[in-house]
């Protein structure tokens, strides 16, 4: 580990009596096997790379696959996407061992908890009719915009879509929201995620007991049925806790 | 548009049927941040940029909702029309979103370079879904 081209990719912590994936590649080009670098109480799951750029779709996968096979067998603490350490001395010695009590008791409250994440993209022809049917200053835009002559309308043409756009914020809102309500009591944690794309309308995610999956599951496909045409919404997951591993550690986070 | 089937099942595993662009809106910015201090830093600028893909608000985007809002018929019923193909036709009409096409790209280089076997298997069983221009690199190759 000594090699200065080479240095350690570190996809997240596990407990210390978990062992390490068989046959599991890591990310970058040379797919090294995957890992653990220990500390008496906790383990980071790793593997090498060289000093290349990351960032290609395959080490992407690479290192979804890696924590997702991690989150089958114990409660794990993903890591940002990239996260690279010089040695493994570091990773020991500047990562795990100041951390090391902070990362176990997080470990421990992610016991036996997964995340789903649901996520639902507008259908934007239902949307949009829903936001005409419901929102009298839109209906009236659009009237005025229809009788006028394309070049005169320009003004009111960019009016019209700000109130739309306003009024879509007002849907992906009350959509997150009704989300939020429904499934929270059969969660233990929920995060608004950030939306990603245009179509987004709901993006959360929950932290849930392995147990009660299947209920959740089995409730989303019943809000499905609230939320009607202009939503199709979505339960991805069991994932390994992304959204809700969110600190900072390290020497800065800690003076 | 990163769509995937709405299907029966309500549990979707992304890392078996589902799309890549899934994978990395779930895991991007996601998890546990160690200190600037003592790590190393490799991550290729197509994954910086992403930070950039906040939609942004612009005319470009208020002219499109608005033409889309107009060329609706209320009286109609079927909207059998899905985003994609709206998208599409809108897109086509001359109104395109700048943020949107910057969006696009960005996670079309994601997709280039996605060459796993795995992903190729799964291609076959399964209609494309790779933009043009991904295809096209791949003829080339």
């Amino acid at each position: 580990m000594t090699d200065r081209d080479t240095v350690v990719y570190v996809y997240g912590v596990v407990p210390a009596s978990e062992r390490p994936p068989a046959g599991l590649a890591g990310v970058g080009r040379e797919g090294n096997p995957v890992r653990h670098v220990a500390a008496p109480k906790v383990a980071a799951i790793v593997s090498d790379v060289s000093r290349a750029p990351l960032g290609r779709g395959q080490d992407i996968r690479a290192h979804w696959r890696v924590l997702d096979d991690a989150v089958t067998r114990s409660a794990v603490l993903p890591l940002r996407f990239g996260t690279v350490m010089e040695s493994d001395a570091a990773v020991r010695d500047d990562f795990l061992a100041p951390n090391e009590d902070r990362l176990t008791a997080q470990l421990a409250g992610l016991e036996g908890k997964v995340q789903l994440s649901v996520r639902g993209s507008y259908r934007e022809e239902a949307l949009l009719r829903d936001v005409v049917q419901s929102a009298p200053s839109v209906q009236r835009m659009r009237e005025r915009t229809q009788k006028l002559p394309q070049e005169a309308a320009y003004y009111d043409m960019i009016r019209l879509g700000e109130l739309v756009a306003a009024e879509i914020d007002r849907c992906r809102e009350h959509d997150t929201g009704l989300v939020v309500e429904r499934l929270a009591p059969l969660a233990v944690a929920s995060h608004r995620d950030a939306h990603t794309t245009k179509e987004s309308g709901v993006n959360v995610a929950f932290l849930v007991e392995r147990s009660r999956v299947d209920a959740f599951a089995a409730a989303v496909q019943g809000l499905h049925a609230e939320f009607g045409d202009r939503i199709r919404l979505r339960c991805v997951g069991p994932l390994p806790p992304y959204s809700f591993a969110d600190q900072i550690v390290g020497e800065a986070a800690w003076a | 548009m990163a769509v995937a089937n709405a299907g029966s099942g309500y549990l979707q595993r992304p890392g078996g049927g589902g799309t890549l662009a899934d994978v990395v809106d779930i895991i991007l910015d996601k998890g546990l941040v160690i200190d600037a201090y003592v790590r190393v830093s490799l991550i290729g600028i197509e994954i910086l940029t992403i930070d950039a893909r906040i939609v942004i608000a612009s005319v470009d985007t208020y002219l499109r909702f608005a033409e889309a809002v107009n060329r609706l018929d209320l009286q109609a019923t079927d909207d059998s029309q899905g985003l994609p193909e709206l998208m599409e036709s809108v897109t086509s009409g001359g109104a395109k979103s700048k943020t949107q096409g910057a969006l696009e790209g960005v996670k079309e280089k994601l997709f280039e370079g996605d060459d796993d076997e795995e992903e190729k298997e799964k291609e076959k069983s399964r209609p494309r879904r790779r933009s043009s221009r991904s295809r096209r690199k791949d003829d080339e190759e």
